[in-house]
C-alpha cells in the first residue's frame, strides 16, 4: 500500500479505501456491489485503484457493464473493478502472478497481460490462448513473472478495449531498479467514444473518411500552402496528383477527434486530471497508450524528459523534449519538476484533432497552461515511397505528368536497386534459410508492393519502402524540438540471446482504405495460412508498409528485436514496434516461446477487420495446420 | 513503495543524470564496441528454458501449437462480418424551365462481405400535379469486388412506367462495373440486354469538390448509348439523353445532407429528332432541391 500514497491524489486516495472494501466485498459474496456509489450516480472514470498480483493470494478482477461518468458524459462502457482504466497492477519479478477475472457481463470478455512473456495458455487472447472467459464465469491466470518495467493489459475480445477495458500493469524488479526517480506515476492514454463500437466500425466499413473533418478543401487551400511550403499552383497540383492516386493525404486517423474524447487516466482534458508531484521532485512517468485508434504526441512544455525505458525494457537514457507514443507501446520517461511552477503533461493526437492534458502539481485544483495547438500534417511523398527529390515536402507538381498509375513512373528506375542482397523480392512470405543472416548495415530500402496483392490492397507497386529510423514520424521534427525516434533507442543491457537470425520472412503491411480490410501481403487473418517460427530458431522478418497509415505491430510472447541500426547488442527490443507509411522495419525474434500467439496491428479497428495472423511456434515450419481460422 | 527508499541505487543515479544523450552517442565513438554494449557491466539474468502451461511438456506443447484450435474456440476476430449500407442519393424535387415538375429518386444498397455482395440500384422520377404518370427501373446484382477499386456486377433490372390506365415494365440482363477511377471520379457504368432484344449502356459519373467540410458542390454527368431505335421510350440509335448535373449539399452529418441543384438535360442526333416529333424540348434546365440520406 505504501506506493499509493504517492501515487493517487489526496482526494482519489481517501474514495479508493471505501471503494476498495465494497470491491473485496463484492468479489467474495457475489454481488455486483462496485457499479453504485452510495448517490446512486454513476461511478466516475479514473478512480482506479492498485493492486498486488504477485501478493498473498492474488487479485480479483471484476468485468462490468454499465454507466459510467466519462469523458464528460455518461457512457455506457466496460470497467475492471469500477473504473476506467481498470487497477494498475503490481507484480514483483519472479513471482507468481494469481489473477481471478470475475466476468459478470452478458457477453465472453478475455484479459491479455500486453508485453509479458508467458505460457500461451495464460495470454488472454480467445480462439488462441483459450476460449475465452464465457459470461457470468470467472477464469483464474496463473503464471511467473519473467520479467520487470511498464506494461498494461486490456480485453482482447470484440470491441471491449474501446469500451474501457484496459488498465497499467507494473513488474517490480526483482533486483535494484537501474531507473533512479523520487516518485512514479501512472499515465495512461486512451480514446472513448459514446458510441457503439459496432456502429464506429460500420462507419468506417461504409462510408470512407467518415471521421475526417479535415480533408483537402476550397477553404483550406491557404493552410495548406502553409503546411506544405508551396505556392497555390504547387498545392492544386499536389492535390491534383493525390486525387489522382486516389488516395487522400489527410487520412491520418481512422477515427478522430470528430467522436473522440481523449482520455488520461480516464478524464478529458477539461476535467484536468492530477498528477501529484513536489518542487525538484524527479518523477517517473509510466506512460502506456491504451487507446483504440490514436497515436499521442507528448510533451510537458518546458521541460525536458529523459526517456529511461520503452516496452518495459530498459533503455540508456536519452533526453528529448517530445516523443511520440504509438498505440499500444509503453514509455517511462523521468521529469525533474521545477521549484516554481506546474507543469502541463500535453497530449496531442496525430492528426491534431484534439488532446488529452494533465497537470503535474503538488496540489490538484491547479491548472498548468494548456500550449498553442499545432496544424494538422498532412500525407507528403514520402509516406508513399517517394523520398527522392526535395525530401518528401516538395516535388508533389510533378506528379500530374507521370503517365503510370499512381504517377510513380519515374520510380521505377530506382527498381534495380530494391533488390539489394534480397533475390527473393516476391509474393508472400518468402523464407531463406541456412546461413547466418547479416546483424548490422542491412539494406535502406525495399521495394513496395509487388502490386498483386489483390483487392484488399491498395499498393504503390513501383515506389520503395525505406528506412526511416530516424523520422520522428509525421507533423513531428521540424519546430526545433528534440522528438524521440526509434534510432535513439539503445537497450540498457544486453539480453541473454542475440544470435544472429537464420531464416527471413517478407510481411507486407496491405490494406484498402476504400473498403476498409487490412491485412497481411494482401490477406486478412481468415484468408491466410498460420505464421509459423520454428521452435529454437532466430527469425528475421521485415515489414513493409505497402499502406499510407502507420500501424503499430503487436507480437504475442516473443520479443522483437528492433534493428535500430547500432551495435546488434545495443538494439532495444520491443513487443510493439510501430511501422510508418512506406517504411521497411527489420525485427529479429528467438522463437523461444512454444504455442500459439497472436500478431497484429494494434489499432483495433484495423486488427478486427483482418489484419493478423496466428503465430505457431512449432518443431517444423512444415508441418502443422493450413488455416487456423477453422 | 519510493524507489529509492527501497534500494540506494546511487551508483546507477549518478551515471543516469551524467549520462544524457550527446553524451552517450560522443562515448560511443570513443568507447570498443566490445564495451560499448555493456553499461552497465552485465547481461541480464533472464530465466531459462520455455515457459510452458502447467501440466504440459514442452512435446505436448508443441503438438497442439501444431495443430487447428481444439472446438469450442471461437474465431480470433471476426473479419468476415456482414455489413451493409444504403444511400438515397437524390431526393428531389425538379422543376424544369419548361414541362411540369416531378419528384426524382435515385439510391443504391449493398449488403455483403468484403468482396461479395448483394447489390440494389434503383431510381425512379413520378408527376406531382395533373394527370398520374411516373417511370423506375430497379437493378438486382451480385456483386464481386475484381481489383481494389472495382467491382464487378451482373444481375437483373425490371424497369415500369405508367401514365393513366397504361401500365408497361420490360425485364433485361445486366453487367456492371463501379468503381472510382483516377482523379476519384465514381463511375457506375452498366451494359442491359432487353427482353426485346434492346441493347444500351449506361454511364454515370460523380465528383466530390469539398469547398468547406461540409459543404460539397458535386458534378454529375449520365449519359446512355444505345444500339438501335427504341421509339416508345423516344430514344434512337446512338447517343440517348444527356444530364449534367450539379448538386451542393450541406452535410448537417455524414448521413443527412439536403441541397439544392440544377440539371442540363438535352438530347441529340435521332433521340432529339424523336423527342421533338413527340412535342418535346431537346433542351430543359431543371432546377433541384433535395436530401441526400445514408442509412
Amino acid at each position: 500500500m505504501n506506493a499509493d500514497h504517492d501515487h493517487l491524489s489526496e482526494w482519489t486516495r481517501l474514495s479508493r479505501r471505501g471503494f476498495l472494501s465494497a470491491a473485496t466485498i463484492a468479489a467474495l459474496t457475489g454481488c455486483s456491489g462496485l457499479r453504485t456509489t452510495r448517490s446512486g450516480a454513476p461511478p466516475v472514470a479514473g478512480n482506479f485503484s492498485e493492486l498486488d498480483a504477485t501478493g498473498e493470494g492474488g487479485i480479483d478482477l471484476v468485468l462490468e457493464r454499465g454507466p459510467l461518468q466519462i469523458g464528460g458524459g455518461i457512457g455506457n462502457a466496460i470497467t475492471v473493478n469500477g473504473s476506467v482504466p481498470g487497477p494498475v497492477i503490481r507484480m514483483t519479478e519472479g513471482k507468481e502472478a494469481v489473477i481471478r477475472v470475475h466476468n459478470r457481463m452478458g457477453e465472453s470478455t478475455s484479459i491479455h497481460w500486453h508485453g509479458i512473456l508467458l505460457p500461451f495458455t495464460m495470454d488472454g487472447v480467445p480462439g488462441i490462448s483459450f476460449a475465452g472467459i464465457p459470461a457470468g464465469e470467472t477464469f483464474t491466470y496463473r503464471f511467473r513473472v519473467r520479467q520487470n518495467g511498464t506494461y498494461w493489459y486490456h480485453s482482447h475480445s470484440g470491441m471491449q478495449e474501446q469500451l474501457g477495458l484496459y488498465g497499467q500493469l507494473i513488474v517490480v524488479p526483482a533486483g535494484p531498479d537501474p531507473v533512479a526517480a523520487d516518485v512514479e506515476r501512472t499515465v495512461v492514454l486512451s480514446d472513448w467514444t459514446f458510441e457503439d463500437p459496432h456502429a464506429v466500425m460500420r462507419k468506417l466499413k461504409t462510408m470512407e473518411g467518415y471521421y475526417n473533418f479535415q480533408r483537402p478543401i476550397l477553404a483550406n487551400l491557404g493552410q495548406e500552402m502553409e503546411i506544405r511550403g508551396m505556392d497555390l499552383g504547387g498545392v492544386l497540383a499536389s492535390r491534383a496528383a493525390w486525387n489522382r492516386m486516389r488516395m487522400d493525404e489527410s487520412d491520418i486517423s481512422d477515427v478522430t477527434g470528430a467522436t473522440y474524447k481523449y482520455l488520461i487516466n480516464g478524464r478529458t482534458a477539461d476535467e484536468n486530471p492530477h498528477i501529484r508531484a513536489e518542487p525538484g521532485q524527479r518523477v517517473r512517468l509510466r506512460m502506456v497508450n491504451a487507446s483504440a485508434m490514436t497515436y499521442y504526441d507528448v510533451r510537458l512544455p518546458g521541460l525536458p524528459m529523459t526517456v529511461v525505458q520503452a516496452d518495459g525494457q530498459n533503455v540508456r537514457p536519452v533526453e528529448v523534449d517530445e516523443l511520440r507514443i504509438t498505440v499500444a507501446e509503453t514509455y517511462d520517461v523521468v521529469v525533474t519538476m521545477p521549484a516554481d511552477r506546474a507543469v502541463t503533461l500535453f497530449a496531442e493526437v496525430m492528426d491534431r484533432s484534439g488532446y488529452a492534458r494533465a497537470t503535474l502539481s503538488p496540489m490538484s485544483a491547479v491548472a498548468a497552461e494548456v500550449p498553442e495547438r499545432r496544424q494538422r500534417p498532412l500525407l507528403t511523398m514520402a509516406d508513399m515511397g517517394m523520398l527522392h527529390g526535395a525530401g518528401g515536402h516538395a516535388g508533389m507538381a510533378g506528379m500530374g505528368d507521370h503517365d503510370s498509375q499512381g504517377g510513380m513512373a519515374g520510380m521505377a528506375k530506382h527498381a534495380d536497386h530494391a533488390g539489394m542482397d534480397h533475390t527473393a523480392a516476391g509474393a508472400g512470405a518468402h523464407a531463406a534459410q541456412g546461413a547466418t543472416l547479416a546483424v548490422t548495415g542491412l539494406p535502406d530500402r525495399r521495394q513496395h508492393g509487388p502490386a498483386d496483392h489483390g483487392p484488399g490492397s491498395i499498393t504503390m507497386g513501383h515506389s520503395m519502402a525505406y528506412r526511416r529510423l530516424d523520422n520522428p514520424g509525421l507533423g513531428l521534427g521540424d519546430d526545433g524540438r528534440r522528438v524521440l525516434t526509434y534510432k535513439h533507442l539503445r537497450c540498457l543491457t544486453t539480453p541473454a540471446d542475440r544470435r544472429a537470425p537464420t531464416r527471413e520472412i517478407d510481411m507486407h503491411l496491405t490494406g484498402n482504405m476504400h473498403q476498409y480490410i487490412w491485412g497481411f501481403d494482401g490477406k486478412k487473418w481468415s484468408e491466410a495460412d498460420v505464421l509459423r517460427f520454428r521452435y529454437g530458431e532466430r527469425l528475421r522478418i521485415n515489414f513493409i508498409n505497402d499502406t499510407m497509415m502507420n500501424h503499430p505491430l503487436h507480437l504475442h510472447g516473443m520479443w522483437m528485436d528492433l534493428y535500430a541500426g547500432h551495435a546488434y547488442s545495443e538494439n532495444p527490443r520491443k513487443h510493439t514496434v510501430n511501422v510508418q507509411p512506406a517504411e521497411l522495419v527489420t525485427v529479429d525474434i528467438s522463437a523461444d516461446a512454444p504455442g500459439q500467439w497472436a500478431f497484429h496491428c494494434h489499432l483495433l479497428y484495423h486488427m478486427e477487420m483482418g489484419m493478423f495472423r496466428t503465430v505457431a511456434v512449432v518443431r517444423s515450419v512444415t508441418e502443422g495446420v493450413a488455416n487456423a481460422d477453422h | 513503495m519510493r524507489i529509492t527508499d527501497v534500494w540506494p541505487t546511487h551508483v546507477v543515479l549518478a551515471w543516469l543524470l551524467a549520462v544524457g544523450l550527446p553524451a552517450a552517442e560522443a562515448a560511443e565513438e570513443k568507447i570498443p564496441r566490445d564495451h560499448a554494449h555493456h553499461p552497465s557491466g552485465a547481461e541480464e539474468a533472464e530465466p531459462v528454458g520455455p515457459k510452458l502451461p502447467q501440466g504440459m511438456t514442452l512435446d505436448e506443447v508443441l503438438d497442439r501449437a501444431a495443430q487447428a484450435p481444439p472446438d469450442g474456440f471461437p474465431d480470433a476476430i471476426n473479419d468476415n462480418a456482414i455489413f451493409s449500407y444504403a444511400v438515397l442519393d437524390q431526393f428531389e424535387y425538379r422543376v424544369p424551365n419548361h414541362g411540369e415538375e416531378r419528384l426524382g429518386w435515385e439510391g443504391m444498397a449493398w449488403i455483403g462481405y468484403d468482396y461479395d455482395r448483394l447489390w440494389i440500384e434503383h431510381e425512379g422520377e413520378r408527376s406531382v400535379e395533373g394527370s398520374e404518370h411516373g417511370e423506375t427501373e430497379t437493378d438486382l446484382r451480385y456483386s464481386r469486388l475484381v481489383t481494389a477499386f472495382w467491382h464487378a456486377q451482373g444481375g437483373v433490372r425490371y424497369a415500369n412506367d405508367w401514365a393513366d390506365d397504361v401500365y408497361a415494365d420490360t425485364w433485361s440482363v445486366v453487367v456492371a462495373l463501379q468503381g472510382v477511377v483516377p482523379y476519384m471520379v465514381e463511375v457506375d457504368t452498366s451494359l442491359a440486354l432487353s427482353e426485346d432484344g434492346d441493347l444500351w449502356f449506361e454511364a454515370e459519373g460523380e465528383y466530390d469538390l469539398r469547398v468547406t467540410q461540409r459543404l460539397v458542390l458535386q458534378p454529375r454527368a449520365d449519359f446512355s448509348l444505345f444500339a438501335q431505335d427504341i421509339p416508345e421510350q423516344h430514344v434512337g440509335a446512338g447517343l440517348g439523353p444527356v444530364d449534367l448535373d450539379v448538386r451542393l449539399r450541406y452535410e448537417f452529418t455524414r448521413r443527412f445532407a439536403p441541397y439544392l441543384g440544377i440539371r442540363y438535360h438535352v438530347t441529340v442526333g435521332e433521340t432529339a429528332d424523336l423527342v421533338e416529333a413527340a412535342g418535346e424540348k431537346t433542351e430543359q434546365l431543371v432546377f433541384l432541391g433535395g436530401l441526400r440520406i445514408a442509412w
